[in-house]
């Protein structure tokens, strides 16, 4: 359809032009033989008169058009020497073709060239209204309509400013990829993996940390020496397009790469959800809890206005991440990774995913940097 | 120096009245002093004022006044006030300034000067580092005895505090406390330079916000507009917020979370202002109102955060103000233009105010007459349609708070023939473009001659 559009354009502008046309040589036609008729209409009979300088004028202009029309056919075609058989062709096709002229009545023609310029006028206004309202939408900044007028969602221009005063230069963000250029650009931070990214394995770790329970994200956000994480969540104002619905891809992506990641582990029925019927594994996820995090004290019911239910994991504390910003609406979350805690020397913590640690004990004991 | 000292050894105040005002981030000191000529030969002309060096670093300003006439009657004229003679002895590096009198007291006379200055950066939050529900505390630290050169014969200091939450505050007898305020009682008969150090520890949740970098760029142009462009540097002078920051309790409970924190500012602006434009490095900030009526327009601004300890906010406000309201001709057929110094921005203290008035194209002369002390220069600024640049006027001042927002002129001298410079450009500009078609159009640039002339 869209490939219609500019043969729709000029075919309008070709009708627009030639009624203009038909409609000014109308009123150009009428006003002169208004003004050479005034002496003459009163000698002769109106009609006879009127289609004799009909005849005349048309002769006339037959003469001039004759004349203008071998000129530039005479440049054009300077070795034809048939020019002088064209000439009389046309001679004797113009009549013909001027007496089936149309000329219409002079105040019809005047209020229809009126209509058409105020057409005109409207459709600049028309043209000016759809592009301010249908295609003037920046992703970065929404707005929606409400009964107090516009209102403005600028959540991540907010966070992305935050983070640019509030932050060392140093400090390194973790988000998902669709993030990237803009968390450069405007908060002038270092990302992990941006829109431009083309290492699959590098992505995949962002998205297996996305998906993974808290304590193995942080060990992977640590390793890449993250500081801050950042999502996106839109159910409190109803932002579709948020980490929530991209988490399948960080799944899938992560799988693709890291076994450990089971698509099926998070899907209940075929479906990813996070309501009560939701998997462990997704209720656990990094993901969820940044999203969700103290989402239920906003309305006592934890309600989802995008997925359009109520959460399944409504209260639960965050052990390695803490909650450093979130913007006016919720759409942005920005979390730190909170330091590791000093062991105390003698007395180990409970040993919690002991695949590491134990591996540490088989290789020797790790020299604790905190002692 | 020797002889202007004997004349000042002999005033002694009869009274002295401190009223100190910690409502704010920026602290207020209305001083009172009932001083007496008892030298028998010499006139005083000359008051002095001692300051701690710590109190003279962070002075924004000292004003003097002296009430005239009686009742109702009475006129408060300024009397100048500027840094005394460095030779003048103080013990401890006290700083000493001198408020001139109009007219020199004579032995035995009394007059009552009114004295008025402003400190700032002078509360220290403590604790340093606050958490988003607690509220903030900070450190007043003064002397409780007025700290003089002359002997004080009875004096009085009255603190004010915003809330009657004062935690700690040191006594020197008599002192006396009641709900807000605390009085540090009548103390009799001090020697000079007595001193009596004293601090007070209180709640003090007002916005402390410090402009870091103050740049205002005046742009004048003679076709009817002064345009205003201001980019400022922001931050949240209080205590340090450390962890969480949870917007749901910022939200949900307003009174007790965040206390000390600030999430819009008042702008004082010009009437009839025009284009007022808000924006930041990433784009326009839309969460702003302007009022205005017919003597002032008033810009609220909210930056895209709420502001906690040690956050920090960059932006930009620009506005254009017709130019019939500020420039005007001088007795001596200079023109100069009459513009408001300081920052609009209500209740905050800029660290480095710099205002740059860019004057128009062929202005010779300049010269900035500023009512205080600053730092000033000239540079060249190029912008559209300038051949030799535009002279600028670099003014400077460090330490700039809300009663430095007085007007200064910058004198300037034209010669009206200078605005035909510009039209003059364009035309000639156009015209030439329009005789290069010209010549084009009537050149026959081809090499082989043309068939049909044969």
């Amino acid at each position: 359809m869209l490939v219609l559009a500019p043969a729709a354009c000029i075919l309008s502008g070709i009708a627009l032009s030639s009624a203009f046309d038909v409609l000014t040589r109308s009123m150009k036609f009428q006003l002169s033989k208004l003004f050479d008729d005034g002496p003459a209409i009163s000698g002769n009979g109106s009609p006879n008169g009127s289609s004799a300088s009909t005849v005349n004028t048309s002769s006339s202009k037959n003469e001039k058009t004759e004349k203008s029309e071998a000129a530039p056919k005479e440049k054009q075609s300077k070795k034809n020497r048939r020019k002088d058989k064209e000439v009389t062709e046309s001679v004797s096709v113009k009549p013909k073709k001027e007496k089936r002229l149309s000329v219409l009545p002079l105040e019809a023609s005047i209020v229809s060239t009126l209509l058409l310029i105020a057409l005109g006028g409207f459709y600049v206004v028309h043209c000016v209204w759809a592009a301010a309202e249908a295609y003037s939408a920046p992703s970065i900044v929404l707005t929606s309509r409400s009964r107090e007028g516009l209102h403005v969602f600028d959540d991540f221009r907010e966070a992305y400013a935050w983070l640019s005063h509030n932050t060392d230069v140093d400090d390194k963000v973790a988000s998902w990829w669709d993030y990237g250029y803009q968390t450069t650009a405007m908060a002038n931070r270092t990302v992990i993996v941006d829109n431009n990214t083309w290492n699959n394995t590098h992505i995949a770790t962002v998205g297996t940390a996305m998906s993974s329970p808290e304590k193995a994200a942080w060990e992977i956000f640590d390793s890449l020496d993250v500081k801050y994480v950042l999502v996106v969540f839109g159910g409190l104002v109803g932002y579709p397009s948020d980490d929530i619905n991209k988490f399948l891809w960080m799944v899938r992506i992560g799988g693709g790469e890291f076994p450990h990641i089971k698509e099926p582990d998070y899907l209940r029925d075929g479906q990813y959800r996070v309501d009560a019927q939701a998997t462990p594994t997704m209720l656990n996820c990094l993901m969820y809890k940044l999203c969700y995090y103290r989402f239920v004290e906003t309305d006592g019911k934890g309600f989802d206005r995008v997925r359009g239910y109520e959460i399944g994991k409504k209260h639960f504390k965050l052990t390695h991440f803490e909650e450093v910003f979130t913007t006016h609406h919720w759409m942005v979350r920005i979390y730190k990774l909170k330091p590791q805690k000093n062991r105390i020397r003698g007395k180990l913590k409970k040993l919690k995913s002991s695949s590491k640690t134990s591996s540490t004990l088989a290789a020797g004991r790790k020299k604790n940097p905190w002692q | 120096s020797q002889a202007a000292q004997a004349a000042e050894d002999g005033i002694r105040v009869l009274s002295a009245e401190k009223r100190i005002d910690l409502t704010g981030p920026i602290v207020k000191v209305f001083l009172t002093l009932k001083v007496q000529n008892t030298a028998t030969g010499a006139d005083a002309s000359h008051v002095l004022i001692a300051f701690t060096p710590a109190e003279a670093d962070h002075l924004a300003i000292v004003k003097a006044t002296r009430a005239e006439g009686k009742r109702k009657k009475k006129t408060y004229i300024p009397l100048p006030v500027s840094p005394a003679d460095p030779a003048t002895a103080a013990p401890n590096g006290a700083r000493l300034y001198s408020i001139s009198l109009p007219t020199p007291l004579k032995p035995t006379d009394t007059t009552t000067v009114e004295v008025f200055y402003v400190l700032t950066h002078s509360l220290e939050p403590f604790p340093a580092e606050i958490t988003q529900s607690e509220s903030q505390l900070v450190y007043y630290r003064d002397s409780a005895v007025l700290l003089s050169p002359y002997h004080v014969q009875e004096q009085g200091t009255y603190v004010k505090t915003p809330s009657s939450r004062v935690e700690s505050f040191t006594r020197v007898d008599p002192t006396s406390r009641s709900g807000p305020d605390v009085k540090y009682g009548a103390y009799g008969n001090q020697l000079p330079y007595a001193y009596s150090p004293i601090i007070l520890h209180y709640e003090n949740n007002h916005a402390f916000a410090v402009v870091e970098e103050l740049v205002r760029k005046v742009e004048i142009s003679h076709w009817g507009n002064v345009q205003v462009t201001e980019h400022y540097k922001l931050k949240h002078g209080g205590a340090k917020h450390k962890g969480v920051f949870s917007r749901l309790e910022y939200q949900a409970r307003q009174s007790i979370s965040g206390a000390s924190s600030f999430k819009n500012l008042l702008a004082r602006l010009p009437p009839r202002v025009h284009s007022v434009y808000y924006r930041d490095e990433i784009g326009n900030i839309s969460s702003s109102h302007l009022r205005s009526d017919s003597y002032k327009s008033e810009l609220e601004i909210e930056p895209r955060y709420p502001l906690f300890g040690g956050w920090h906010c960059t932006f930009t406000i620009g506005y254009g103000m017709p130019l019939q309201d500020f420039l005007f001709e001088s007795a001596d057929g200079r023109r100069f233009a009459n513009l408001t110094f300081g920052c609009p921005l209500l209740n905050t203290v800029v660290d480095n105010l710099t205002i740059k008035v860019v004057l128009p194209e062929g202005s010779k002369s300049p010269q900035a007459v500023v009512p205080f002390e600053t730092e000033q220069h000239l540079e060249t600024s190029y912008s559209y349609l300038d051949v030799v640049g535009r002279t600028t006027v670099v003014i400077k001042k460090k330490n700039v708070v809300g009663e430095h927002n007085v007007p200064f002129q910058v004198y300037y001298e034209f010669s009206p023939i200078f605005m035909l410079a510009e039209p003059l450009m364009l035309v000639t500009a156009v015209l030439l473009f329009f005789a290069a078609c010209i010549v084009y159009l009537h050149t026959d640039l081809s090499i082989a001659k043309s068939q049909a002339s044969s």
